[in-house]
């Protein structure tokens, strides 16, 4: 499990920086998405934005515990 | 309007609205499961950033005042145990037991002497008199009992003196060690720290919300703050009671619980003892670093599936 971050210096939490990276990640998607008509179907684009950067995080989290396992 | 074209309208509008609505029942499913696994990852799961590498300190002090005569160890070496660590200057307490030893000398030979006289009256009963035959047993054991106090002050001289040489009492390195000779040292003043190494340990503080997970003999991994590498070590005890730090007041006075009762409260840390069973090569371990410490435990899955 990766549970610090070492940036620029300061010690941050893991989960905090996969935080940030969803939501930014999460709002621009969305921005792209928004140009295409299809989009549309998935109903309210707050909802899907909320749900593509739990999404993301979770995926972001689980991949960093994957990719820097320190666990046994 | 062919009425088969607004047919066609109104069952489009209903398969889009009914698109719509099943996609957004998956999109709010979606996000309930994401956030849930991230619950229980990140907080459910027995994890903790809050750890520290402990070891036993051995706070040196010297059991007889003086002058240091002689340092014969340096900052970070490692002693064992029994290795001179430092000299006191001896003269004074040598000066005290040949004081002793001559106070004892004295008195012996006093005893002697009455014994030798006691003996004489008893053997001349006729002339000497009952009371003068008293007091000389009576002087008999006064002395007796006054050697018995000469050899105690005697060995308390003895002991003075051997402790102006200072061991190490338990193998480990020494730290913070700024001593010189001509260093006045008082007694019982921790005059150098001693680091058990034997005893390094990490220490976890976890949250008392996810203490239920941590069990005794689970495995954990351990992270040191910028140091790559995990070190292996197992539960080895659970604190068993940490402060209240709403009550005051020992056990003998009245309880004075504090009123003030706050609406956001934080969960208290539980000290959790892991013992290092195996640290990777090139790692150092210092008491007080700072480490990461995760609990896994046998009973609970380690994979996505178990969020």
């Amino acid at each position: 499990m990766l549970e610090e971050l070492h940036v620029f210096g300061v010690y941050l939490p893991a989960a905090l920086v996969w935080a940030v990276i969803a939501g930014v990640s999460a709002h621009m998607l969305r921005g792209l998405f928004q140009r295409w008509a299809w989009f549309k179907l998935f109903g309210p684009a707050g909802i899907f934005e909320l749900a593509l950067f739990a999404l993301l995080w979770l995926g972001l989290t689980v991949g960093a515990d994957a990719f820097f396992n320190q666990g046994l | 309007m062919p009425s088969s074209i607004k047919d066609y309208d109104v069952i489009k509008r209903l398969a889009i609205t009914a698109v719509r609505t099943l996609a957004t029942v998956l999109v709010i499913g979606a996000l309930l499961l994401a956030v849930h696994a991230l619950w229980l990852r990140d907080q459910v799961e027995p994890v903790t950033r809050d750890g520290k590498v402990v070891a036993d300190i051995v706070p040196v002090a010297t059991d007889v005042a003086g002058l240091i005569t002689q340092v014969c160890v340096h900052d970070n070496q490692t002693v064992q145990q029994g290795q001179v660590l430092l000299v006191v200057d001896p003269s004074r307490y040598t000066f005290a037991l040949q004081q002793a030893q001559a106070s004892l000398g004295n008195l012996r030979a006093e005893l002697a002497q009455a014994i030798r006289e006691d003996r004489r009256n008893r053997s001349m009963t006729n002339v000497v008199a009952s009371e003068v035959i008293e007091q000389g047993q009576t002087k008999v054991e006064q002395l007796r009992m006054a050697v018995a106090q000469a050899v105690a002050a005697r060995d308390l001289a003895q002991l003075n003196l051997d402790r102006t040489v200072i061991r190490a009492p338990v193998s480990g390195q020494v730290v913070n060690m700024t001593l010189r000779p001509g260093i006045y040292l008082t007694v019982g003043k921790a005059a150098l720290a001693l680091v058990d190494t034997p005893s390094l340990r990490v220490e976890g503080y976890f949250e008392e919300t996810k203490l239920q997970r941590v069990h005794i003999g689970d495995p954990v991994s351990v992270q040191l703050m910028g140091v790559s590498g995990t070190i292996r070590g197992h539960v080895q005890s659970i604190a068993s009671a940490i402060e209240d730090r709403e009550r005051t007041g020992d056990e003998a006075k009245l309880a004075n619980v504090n009123p003030a009762f706050t609406w956001v409260r934080l969960a208290q840390r539980i000290p959790v003892r892991v013992a290092i069973d195996k640290v990777p090569a090139g790692i150092r371990l210092v008491a007080g670093q700072t480490a990461t410490v995760v609990v896994h435990s046998p009973g609970a899955k380690q994979d996505l599936l178990s969020w």
